[in-house]
């Protein structure tokens, strides 16, 4: 651990000023014990996320990305350091916070509806039908309400994994590369869908990806971590408007600014 | 010679090839027809006598089923397989499931079930007449005994294959106790147990012949057994065997209905 890694809070510290912060993570640090030696895997990640915020977490694979969301999550531990949100510190998974996976999490064994309805079940019975055909139809898939994850397409699959966390109402949504196994076109819908979706319902949105275009799509601050260990290497802020032009010369400059952050030197 | 007919046979077969009939019905009955055929050429050319042939034993099954030892001795056979069977997982499947969620219930059980399963259930054949006496009740035991470990252990490693994604998306909408069970632990695990159940039956099949022929005074081992003794009536042993066989792919057939439930079928799309 060098002094200059603190240089980067500069870069963030202008931001939400006003606002309280929804989630703070404060010097976050994670080491797997191996046999013969310790894979540090995050080293003092420092980042406040506002409320409603989009923020994608942009990284090489393998630099520690699904494990600082699964910390957050309440699914691992941090080793030093600590996530809290809205100031209560994580320790366990809970149903205001909720995950849509990198790899498939919704049950095969239960039908659309089912999957949607996981969340609801303390609800009475016509608040639940009602919320659970609202986000159905919200993701789009309505007429597959009985269907089976088997019968749907991978696309739809993830639909069904984002209603069901829309569901809940959560303040918070962690996705760790939701779209990872979709092809390229159905990619884009996905993103722009998301985006729809979060205008409308603003829950905060922490985003696992390591496709740079996905994140400057989709976030309003793009945090660039480093090779593992990861730490957090600098945050990108994206001042562009909703529906983004892929085009404008904007795009391009973060573009080239997240790729040079990434080591990357000749890529177009 | 004229080509033409040839090719005709030729785009005949082609098309056949790939079509539902020929591969459900017609290529598997082509193939028992070519063995049937073989094992009348080895009666004729090779084996002695006193070995059947495919028309010998059609002859004596039909003779079983006139004297009435067909039914009776199949169902005592069937009645054993079926108690036996259904205790085994009456048992077998909530002890699965249990020692398979719970890791002390897993520490404290695993050892002596890994340590009874390989003793060969035929072996228990002295200790369960000697419990239960020459009978039915001997039989269920053995049966019980048989399936019990493939659907105990099936089970178990069902619970335990629950992939974390899952686990974890039951952990953040906060199901807990009996609701974890019913709404994941119990749905992951039931293709997994269906396949350990159709496993069990199988091997009770096998067992329960066995078991007939050494220590039992009924049933279709018995059958294999009494014919033989009885003025060596090869046809009759050769029969009951077909019996033996056609009645395992009937209950093979049977449990594998299960397979069809929207609940389970995501567990054997092929990956
Ligand atoms: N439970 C674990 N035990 C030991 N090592 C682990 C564990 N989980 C992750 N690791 C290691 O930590 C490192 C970071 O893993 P992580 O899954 O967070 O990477 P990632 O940034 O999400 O990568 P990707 O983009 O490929 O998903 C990897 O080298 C991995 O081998
Ligand atoms: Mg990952």
């Amino acid at each position: 651990m060098s002094p200059s890694d603190k240089t980067v809070e500069s870069e963030y510290e202008n931001v939400n000023e006003m606002v309280q912060p929804k989630v703070v993570f404060r010097n976050v640090s994670k080491t797997f014990k191996k046999k013969n030696e310790d894979l540090c895997v995050l080293q003092d990640v420092d980042l406040d996320v506002a409320p409603g915020e989009f923020v994608c977490l942009l990284g090489p694979s393998g630099c520690g990305k699904s494990t600082l969301l699964n910390i957050a999550g309440g699914f691992e531990q941090t080793d030093t350091g600590s996530i809290t949100i809205d100031g209560q510190e994580i320790t366990e998974p809970s149903d205001r916070r909720v995950f849509v996976f990198q790899e498939y999490g919704i049950f095969p064994w239960a039908s659309v509806w089912d999957n949607v309805c996981l969340g609801l079940r303390k609800l009475p019975k016509e608040e639940q039908k009602r919320v659970a055909q609202e986000t159905i139809d919200l993701v789009g898939l309505k007429g597959f309400e009985k269907a089976y994850p088997m019968e749907l397409s991978g696309g739809m699959k993830q639909r069904v994994e984002v209603a069901r966390a829309l569901a809940v109402k959560p303040d918070v949504i962690f996705m760790d590369e939701p779209f990872g196994a979709l092809d390229s076109l159905t990619r884009l819908t996905m993103r722009s869908e998301l985006i729809r979706i979060w205008k409308q319902e603003k829950p905060t949105i922490l985003f696992v990806t390591h496709d740079v275009d996905e994140s400057i799509q989709l976030a309003d601050r793009v945090v660039v971590l480093t090779e593992r260990p990861g730490r957090i290497a600098r945050v990108v802020d994206v001042d562009l408007p909703h529906p983004r032009d892929l085009a404008s010369p904007e795009y391009a400059r973060i573009k080239g600014e997240l790729y040079e952050l990434l080591g990357v030197r000749d890529w177009g | 010679m004229n080509i033409y007919p040839w090719i005709g046979l030729a785009v005949a077969v082609l098309t056949l090839w790939k079509c539902q009939v020929f591969t459900k019905v017609i290529l598997p009955a082509a193939v028992g027809l070519v063995v049937i055929c073989l094992w009348q050429l080895a009666c004729d050319h090779f084996l002695s006598d006193t070995n059947p042939t495919p028309g010998q034993t059609l002859a004596a099954i039909f003779e079983i089923d006139d004297n009435g030892r067909l039914w009776s001795d199949a169902a005592a056979s069937l009645f054993r397989v079926t108690w036996g069977f259904f205790l085994a997982a009456l048992v077998g499947i909530p002890l699965g499931l249990w020692v398979g969620w719970t890791t002390r219930g897993f520490q404290a059980l695993n050892p002596i079930i890994q340590a009874l399963r390989p003793i060969s259930p035929i072996a228990w054949i002295p200790f369960a007449i000697l419990w239960f006496g020459i009978g039915d009740g001997a039989g269920i035991f053995l049966i019980f005994y048989a399936s019990f470990f493939p659907i105990t252990v099936g089970t178990m490693a069902a619970v335990r294959n629950i992939s974390m994604v899952h686990q974890r998306s039951a952990l953040n909408f906060g199901l807990t106790g009996f609701e974890l069970f019913r709404r994941v632990v119990l749905p992951a695990a039931l293709p997994q147990i269906i396949t350990s159940m159709r496993i069990a039956l199988g091997v009770a099949w096998l067992v329960i012949v066995a078991a007939e022929m050494v220590g039992m005074d009924s049933g279709l081992g018995y059958l294999i057994n009494d014919a033989r003794n009885m003025g060596r009536r090869y046809d009759l042993v050769a029969a009951t065997m077909v019996i033996i066989g056609a009645i395992g792919i009937v209950l093979d057939l049977l449990i594998r209905k299960f397979e069809d439930f929207d609940e389970v079928r995501w567990g054997y799309v092929k990956r």
